[in-house]
């Protein structure tokens, strides 16, 4: 078995499928890892996938011009997954993407199309969760900052929803577990950026407001809900508990402590 | 019924909240809406929920009364007239600034707003329209607005009100014409539908009229004959001894010149489940017809909770009957995405839902006669109406089977849940249990499935709403084709 390693990156992992797919080993004699996850496997020989603009760009285009633009989001969205086995099982998928065309993303009998189906389908889950459970408070000097702690790599998929609907405003969307952000001037462009350090996150949460709404949130929320109904067990399906410390409405103290609190892991 | 002026806005919205949250409708649903420059706010399709309230129910809405005082006395109503209760009301800035605020942190897709009636039903229309008006022109919001029509109020205000909202609703609150009288003596049949026709043929019109009109000229030709020039209309109303004139510039033009669609997102409407006697299919033929002829969106159903010590008021012995609000809920849902009719589902004959069985298991096994079907070359309407296949697993099916030959284990990838449809499906040819079963096993296998499901997720009578998601966690909206042929009733 020979392995490919690659970054944990989009262009990585297609610079991966480019290298184990054209040393001509043979689909079943190669497997494409991201490089230090995973132990060492014995009489396994292992290539590193160097990263080029032109293998990137090549597997790009075969993509788009043989499966068309649904293949490409789809592992594009796969690429942003938590799974250490994402870069092989994206690898799987597109040899019958190559294959089949556009009609591969029917064909769910498949073993491998369904597993691409299933890691894309949590990530845009997770994507639709937090693009609804994001809260957002006032850092500021008219700053919108908000801190999520995602399984999957996905504020930059939460961008562009934001980037059209609060298009007037200065946010910040803040990735605890990655120290990355996605930031958003008003009425311009949003950009990426990975941080060496904690200091932003830090001043995220300092100049956040202890602001009169949300505590007029909190009794809203509190409000709203029908005694004689009650139902934790179905609150919960529907709003898992992991997301629930960066939420204003179940932050019970003094907002500023409360924030502290649920971050601090 | 002093409104305290003093009160904090904190006081005010929980007062205000309180009282609104018996209705149930909070979704966000019907329109798409990209931002414009300069606006806040955009609103999405399918609909977004921000958070989940101690009851299980989603919040997407900042769902608030302008004003919990109320000059009626329906019997069922919080809100009402003979109630001592602390009454408040908010300002139009007040609701703007939280609606603002809450949308840009987050928290909401955009503002629910319902009254009490203050004065009469054109005071209380005219403090919603003025709402409106200053949300999407001086705070510039292009999020999500739901508003209720006050039966009773002037047409025009009602038809002022259409161009700012999204969706619009007028509830129905009891489905026949004798609950009304019983409970709501100040509401009637008529009263209530109609503005639920004006509100119809206002989205019709602009449907059929694809070229912009020009002016001032009303959309609603039939149904408001506007006096003066250029379809300037006064509204004279009085409350209190107070008289008010309102000039209205043509109606669906903002400040700057652009055209605003009416009511893009339909209208909906919400009966009380359990408050009068009517059964079941009483209930869904009502809501059948609503779909039928008011072209409603959605139908709502609120499990009755007796708020008031009331001598016409049945009392629960097991509280809200979410269990029947639930089955309502199920064959709603039928009839709007599975090509059900009410008469299949419930007849006069057994006029109430089955306790133990969802209403398409329940029809299902009285239709043995048409069951198993082959997955391979059933067509996509026959497959909809095998219990445990959805939507989306059967568009899935469809799909797939094009290029291969589906067995069971493959079905469960498509989301089928096997565990109830296994019984009406054949791949192949085959069975997955090769003996033939009968009906009394079957029925004996479902109810046991439906039990667990109802069951060991809540506990004593509480049950997850949402269960009848048969794609469990794909919650998302059908496809226009599915609502298509679901409106087309096809079999
Ligand atoms: S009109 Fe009836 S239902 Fe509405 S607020 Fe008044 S009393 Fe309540």
């Amino acid at each position: 078995m020979t392995i490919f390693t690659c970054s944990d990156t989009f262009e990585g992992i297609l610079c991966g499928v480019y290298d184990a797919w054209m040393s001509r080993l043979g689909h079943d004699n190669v497997c494409l890892e991201i490089e230090n996850t995973g132990n060492l496997r014995m009489f396994s020989e292992y290539r590193r996938a160097e990263e080029t603009e032109d293998k990137f760009r090549k597997v790009t285009d075969a993509i788009l011009r043989k499966a068309g633009q649904q293949v490409y989001e789809q592992v594009y969205c796969a690429s942003l997954s938590c799974q250490p086995e994402k870069a092989d099982m994206i690898y799987r998928y597109l040899i019958y993407a190559l294959h089949f065309g556009r009609g591969v993303t029917d064909m769910l009998q498949i073993p491998a199309v369904y597993e691409l189906f299933r890691l894309k389908r949590r990530v845009c889950n997770e994507t639709m969760h937090l693009i609804e459970f994001i809260r957002f408070s006032q850092a500021g000097k008219g700053i919108l900052a908000g801190i999520v702690n995602p399984e999957n790599d996905v504020i930059v998929m939460m961008a562009p929803h934001f980037a059209d609907r609060l298009r007037g405003e200065n946010w910040v969307i803040y990735d605890d577990r990655r120290r990355k952000a996605a930031v958003h001037q008003a009425m311009g462009q949003w950009l990426m950026i990975q941080l060496p350090d904690d200091t932003w996150k830090e001043r995220l949460v300092k100049s956040s407001d202890q602001e009169t709404f949300e505590e007029l949130w909190r009794t809203f929320y509190k409000h709203i809900a029908i005694e004689e109904r009650r139902n934790p067990l179905c609150q919960r399906s529907h709003l898992p508990l992991k997301y629930r410390p960066y939420m204003t409405e179940f932050q019970q103290q003094a907002p500023g402590a409360a924030r502290e609190d649920g971050l601090r892991k | 019924m002093l409104i305290q002026e003093s009160m904090d806005l904190k006081e005010k919205l929980g007062i205000l909240a309180d009282a609104a949250k018996y209705d149930v409708a909070c979704t966000s649903s019907g329109s798409d809406r990209p931002n414009r420059p300069g606006t806040l706010g955009n609103t999405v399709a399918a609909g977004l929920c921000h958070s989940f309230a101690a009851d299980g129910r989603c919040i997407s809405l900042l769902k608030i009364l302008f004003t919990n005082q109320c000059v009626y006395d329906c019997r069922y109503c919080i809100n009402r007239r003979s109630n001592d209760v602390p009454r408040a009301a908010f300002t139009p800035e007040e609701v703007c600034r939280l609606t603002i605020e809450f949308y840009r942190r987050n928290y909401i897709e955009g503002l629910f707003l319902s009254s009490g009636v203050l004065y009469s039903p054109d005071y209380t229309m005219d403090l919603l329209y003025q709402t409106l008006w200053k949300l999407r022109y001086e705070y510039r919001f292009n999020g999500y607005i739901h508003v209720k029509a006050i039966p009773g109020a002037d047409p025009v205000l009602i038809e002022q009100v259409g161009f700012l909202a999204d969706r619009m609703s007028v509830n129905l609150e009891l489905p026949t014409a004798e609950g009304l009288r019983n409970l709501a003596p100040s509401k009637t049949r008529t009263r209530i539908l109609t503005p639920m026709r004006q509100i119809q043929r206002g989205i019709r019109s602009q449907q059929i009229q694809l070229l912009p009109r020009g002016g001032g000229e009303t959309i609603f030709q039939d149904s408001i004959a506007y006096g003066g020039r250029s379809g300037q209309r006064q509204v004279v109303y009085g409350g209190e001894g107070q008289i008010r004139t309102r000039d209205f510039r043509s109606p669906g033009s903002g400040r700057n010149g652009s055209r605003r669609r009416f009511v893009p997102a339909g209208q909906s409407t919400q009966m009380i489940v359990g408050a009068t006697p009517e059964n079941d299919f009483q209930m869904l033929s009502v809501a059948e017809a609503l779909y039928r002829n008011y072209d409603l969106k959605r139908v709502f159903y609120s499990a009755f909770v007796r708020v008031n010590d009331d001598s016409r008021l049945p009392v629960l012995p097991g509280g809200p009957p979410l269990l029947r609000e639930h089955r309502l809920y199920q064959a709603d849902w039928l009839l709007r995405f599975y090509g059900f009719q009410a008469g299949e589902l419930l007849t006069e004959e057994k006029p109430n839902f089955n306790v133990f069985l969802d209403p398409k298991c329940d029809w299902a096994l009285r239709h043995m006669e048409l069951f198993p079907v082959e997955v391979q070359t059933a067509d996509y309407n026959t497959l909809l109406r095998v219990p445990g296949v959805g939507v989306r697993s059967a568009r899935r099916i469809a799909a797939a089977r094009r290029s291969a030959r589906l067995d069971f284990p493959d079905l469960k990838k498509m989301g089928v849940v096997l565990k109830r449809a296994c019984y009406f499906i054949t791949c192949s040819g085959r069975l997955m249990y090769p003996v033939k079963l009968d009906q009394d096993f079957i029925t004996g296998q479902l109810v046991g499935e439906e039990k667990r499901k109802t069951w060991d997720i809540g506990d004593r009578n509480s049950y997850r709403q949402l269960s009848m998601f048969d794609d469990g966690f794909l919650a998302a909206a059908p496809t226009e084709e599915d609502v298509r042929s679901a409106a087309l009733g096809q079999m």
